[in-house]
């Protein structure tokens, strides 16, 4: 199926997409980190950002330099529309996948 | 905390912005360091270097990086690369070619430097080896005695080691401590009269104990190993020895005569492989100990201390163990001394105690610093050379760039043709190397041969020391060509001046070691002529030494002497004959006697009355001895060194109580002879005494002085005159100026070695100096000939050209005077009596430095200065 994502690049994607115009590379690391309880090295980070925007799901663009991290300019991250199109896709398996369980998968008892 | 101020750590930085090479990174490395003061926050400093480190590994091996840096287009190592590699041999192949002066400069330069370290290794390789091919190494030690030396006092180690021992301590050794397996003496140096029919040559013999066989790993040839010096008349000699006297004969069981202050009668028992030249026990023929004259008398003396002695240790006992035993055993027999050991493959490097083949490491360390700075002054000239030539490649390198050559591609092609340029120079040092490893043999008196399985061993440390050169030459030139900018190159914009300030330094610093070298051979060169023609207050020439081959305690001796002057009074040419216990360099007697309380020391020589005439040596006070004076037989004349020890104001008055007599009032002081230097000028004169007492021994030697003019028919006419007399004694003769220069000998071997380097160390600066002055006059045609079409004279061009070499040679000789002022003063250090360093000396080294330089340069100057002015100025 073309356009499928796995489960820590859709964490990444939707991590970018709430983060808004204040995604790049420290901020997701910590966002994901502090939402889900776990630590993530920034190399297995980028690698992931860098095979979503190969896959066209994300798109990138150089900030302006800043007087913090020694005037180093910030690479910021924006979802595409294809991006989108894949969330859903995912979205939407899952849902279809919720409604069809037959067990019930309310916790309340 | 002063967390603020901590920073991620820089060399984890440098690596990643290594790693990434020209990959854009920015936002990632903006992305650690803002991490990494997070961190700070939340964590130590260590812990946030830590993680830092961490993030920098885990990004590395990331497909992020990998993938950024595919994108950055640019890989200097790319699989085009091999093609260019060729393409770099090729280049370099033709620059070699198309500046063959400056190649051949450069190829001579490195050659030497190579050979030179090669020849350093190899000889350092032979100190090495000493010892080591036996394969009890580990086990075996050689025993020494460790005295209090009052002559030390109050420096660092007031003791003083010797390998001298007592003659029965070995078999005290071997009995009573458990840990010792074998144990042998070693008496070398011996010389005796061998006789085998017609064959009577005289031999250096050694004695041994039975266990030396098991101990060592020479090779028996032939005979019973386990038999050997059962019998006390048991000889082993090695295959030359047997040769000598055997020629193709069988030598096992022949019966020889050996003369030792008395003939008896041997049998060959064994042959014995001649010891290799490293080995620190040499021997041609060896005998029993227990054969030795005097053998129980000799066991029972505890006073006379002149045996080497050899253990070999339980393969399970180790030293620690041997020392304390040793410890408690060996106070009852040498008193107060401290009986210690040395690892029998150390013996050859401990230079502080005598041996006859020990060797100062301090040699190794003098000859590798001469190599060292031939390579460096070698170097020098490649490092110049290429700069200075650096026009040529700047359009190339302006090319390369341009169709897409990186920097570091740059470097890597002008490092690969200064590691060729090395190659070859390899080839050429390891030719020389064997072209002039004999005469280094001689120079360094080693036996050092190249055999077929060094090759692998010479060759790898010939390609080390190419390598290491060839970077070390081709690094700085090479970053300064890869620098070049293409657009400025292209264009033209550089002037076809060659920028050559950097080299100036250079040029300075070699000519400083050249002068360094050029001072030291002058001062040394001038302290042994120094040497060899101070009046040493006797007369050294014309003077034959003969052996009486007898032993000092052999009363025939003096008979020989005697009979040898009867004959020879009757003969013309022969001017007086003496005889005489030592001579010069042939050993000395030291005695020591107490006078008032006081420990006082003398030299002493047997003599008889002829001694003094025959040396023409100078009576100060009193009279020579006289045969028919009876009373002269105990009498002594002193020297006036020995009247100043004992502070004697009337020393004909005098009695020189050597014997400590309580009774008498000791011997009677009859003349008094002015200085002369019995010892070599490395010592001061010291006191000493000549006396006819037979206490002192008889005449082993007999000084014979022969008229000036036709030595060579005297000499033959002695040796007639002694086949008649002794037909059954070896004739041998030394000349006493021989001798007494054979204690220079080591003096001047490192003056003839220091010699060699500094003709070689001029040699290769000049040639550098020679290629730079022709690229300046390259620089400066033009100018010449704008100046002599305003009317310059050859003079004043000539002064032109040459004035800033002259300068740097000056500069050079002025910073080299110290160093090496510091340096000779050392060395002459070791001679009581020296020259003194004085200005002249320096003056006569930076002329003659000054004019070497002169001559080299005045070449190019010269060839500028003529060059018709229209030639040069027509193409403008």
């Amino acid at each position: 199926m073309k356009g499928y994502i796995g489960e820590f690049e859709e964490l990444v994607l939707l991590t970018i997409a709430s983060l808004g115009e204040e995604a790049y590379g420290v901020s997701i690391k910590e966002n994901i980190e502090n939402r889900s309880d776990r630590s993530i090295s920034i190399g297995a980070l980028h690698s992931t950002i860098t095979r979503l925007e190969e896959k066209g799901l994300i798109k990138s663009w150089l900030g302006d330099p800043t007087q913090e991290r020694g005037g180093r300019r910030k690479r910021f991250f924006e979802i595409t529309h294809q991006g989108k199109v894949s969330l859903h896709h995912v979205k939407n398996l899952r849902d279809e996948l919720w409604k069809l369980s037959r067990t019930t998968l309310s916790l309340a008892k | 905390m002063k967390k603020q101020n901590s920073k991620p750590p820089v060399f984890a930085e440098k690596f990643f912005e290594w790693y990434c090479e020209n990959a854009a990174i920015e936002d990632l490395h903006g992305d650690l360091d803002e991490l990494f003061y997070a961190n700070l926050e939340r964590m130590s400093v260590t812990r946030a270097k830590f993680k830092y480190c961490q993030q920098i590994l885990s990004l590395v091996f990331s497909y992020a990086i990998e993938k950024r840096k595919r994108r950055s287009g640019y890989r200097p190592y790319s699989t085009n690369q091999t093609v260019m590699i060729a393409n770099y041999f090729k280049v370099a192949w033709r620059n070699i070619r198309k500046h063959k002066m400056y190649s051949f400069i450069n190829a001579f330069g490195l050659s030497i430097g190579i050979a030179f370290c090669i020849l350093i290794y190899l000889f350092i390789r032979d100190e090495k080896s000493f010892d080591q091919f036996h394969s009890n190494k580990n086990q075996i030690y050689r025993m020494e005695a460790k005295r209090y030396d009052r002559e030390l006092q109050g420096s660092e180690v007031p003791y003083e080691r010797d390998a001298a021992l007592q003659f029965g301590l070995r078999n005290v050794l071997k009995d009573e401590l458990p840990e010792v397996k074998y144990a042998t003496r070693f008496n070398s140096g011996r010389k005796v009269v061998l006789k085998y029919r017609d064959k009577i040559f005289s031999e250096k013999i050694a004695f041994v104990d039975r266990d030396f066989f098991k101990m060592f790993s020479f090779k028996l040839l032939s005979g019973n190993a386990e038999r050997l010096f059962e019998n006390n008349i048991d000889v082993v000699i090695t295959p030359e020895i047997a040769e000598k006297y055997f020629g193709k004969e069988d030598a096992i069981g022949k019966t020889i005569s050996i003369d030792d202050g008395g003939e008896r009668l041997f049998t060959i028992a064994g042959i014995i492989e001649t010891p290799p030249a490293n080995s620190s026990l040499d021997f041609q023929i060896l005998v029993s100990e227990e054969s030795i004259p005097g053998y129980e008398k000799q066991m029972r003396d505890w006073s006379a201390f002149g045996t080497h002695c050899f253990v070999q240790l339980l393969d399970k006992a180790d030293s620690a163990q041997f020392r304390a035993s040793l410890n408690k055993v060996a106070p009852k027999y040498v008193g107060d001394l401290e009986l210690v050991f040395t690892p029998l493959t150390e013996i050859h490097l401990m230079k502080s105690v005598g041996w006859h083949k020990v060797s100062d490491p301090q040699y190794a360390y003098i000859l590798g610093g001469i190599a060292l700075l031939i390579l460096v002054i070698a170097c020098i000239n490649y490092i110049s050379l290429a700069l200075t030539t650096s026009a040529s490649r700047r359009k190339e390198v302006g090319v390369r760039k341009v169709t897409g050559a990186g920097r570091k591609q740059l470097m890597y092609q002008f490092s690969l043709e200064s590691l060729l340029l090395a190659c070859v120079s390899m080839f050429i040092g390891i030719m020389l190397v064997i072209l002039f490893l004999p005469s280094f043999n001689q120079f360094t008196g080693k036996g050092i041969a190249i055999a077929w399985k060094d090759w692998a061993e010479l060759l790898s440390i010939g390609l080390a020391i190419t390598f290491v050169v060839g970077l070390l030459a081709g690094s700085y030139p090479s970053v300064f060509l890869s620098r070049f900018q293409p657009a400025l190159v292209l264009k033209g914009h550089f002037t076809s001046h060659l920028q050559a300030s950097f080299t100036k330094p250079l040029v300075v610093l070699q000519f400083f070691l050249s002068a360094s070298l050029i001072i030291c051979s002058v001062i040394m060169y001038r302290q042994m002529k120094f040497v060899a023609t101070k009046d040493l207050g006797y007369n050294k020439d014309q003077t034959l030494v003969i052996q009486t081959q007898t032993g000092w305690r052999d009363k025939s001796a003096n008979k020989i002497v005697e009979r040898f002057r009867t004959r020879a009074q009757s003969e013309s040419g022969i001017v007086s004959v003496a005889g005489t216990g030592s001579s010069f360099n042939q050993g000395v007697g030291r005695f020591s006697y107490k006078i008032k309380e006081e420990e006082k020391a003398a030299y002493v020589y047997a003599v008889d009355p002829n001694y003094i005439s025959t040396l023409g040596i100078q009576l100060a006070q009193g009279r020579n001895f006289d045969v028919n004076i009876f009373s002269d037989s105990s009498a002594v004349i002193v020297n006036q060194a020995l009247v100043k020890d004992l502070k004697w104001t009337d020393p004909l008055n005098e009695h020189l109580n050597w014997r400590e007599d309580t009774v008498g009032l000791g011997s009677k002081v009859i003349g008094v002879v002015k200085d002369y230097h019995f010892l070599s000028l490395e010592e001061n004169i010291e006191p000493m005494f000549l006396t006819m007492d037979e206490f002192f021994g008889y005449h082993t030697k007999i000084l014979v002085r022969v008229e000036a003019g036709n030595v060579p028919a005297s000499l033959d006419k002695v040796h007639r005159m002694w086949k008649e007399l002794f037909p059954d004694k070896p004739f041998n003769y030394t000349f006493l100026d021989q001798d007494v220069a054979k204690q220079y000998e080591s003096y001047e071997r490192w003056m003839s070695i220091t010699g060699l380097a500094t003709g070689f160390a001029i040699l290769i600066s000049c040639m550098g100096l020679f290629g730079l002055a022709g690229i300046n006059s390259v620089n400066r045609t033009k100018e010449i000939g704008i100046r002599k079409v305003f009317g310059a004279g050859m003079s004043s061009l000539f002064i032109l050209l040459n004035k800033q070499y002259m300068w740097l040679s000056l500069i050079a000789f002025v910073l080299a005077v110290p160093l090496s002022w510091y340096v000779m003063s050392k060395w002459l250090a070791s001679f009581k009596f020296s020259i003194a360093i004085s200005w002249e000396l320096f003056a006569l080294s930076i002329l003659s430095g000054l004019v070497i330089a002169l001559v080299t340069v005045s070449y190019h100057a010269f060839k500028t200065a003529l060059v018709n002015p229209a030639e040069t100025l027509k193409y403008e």
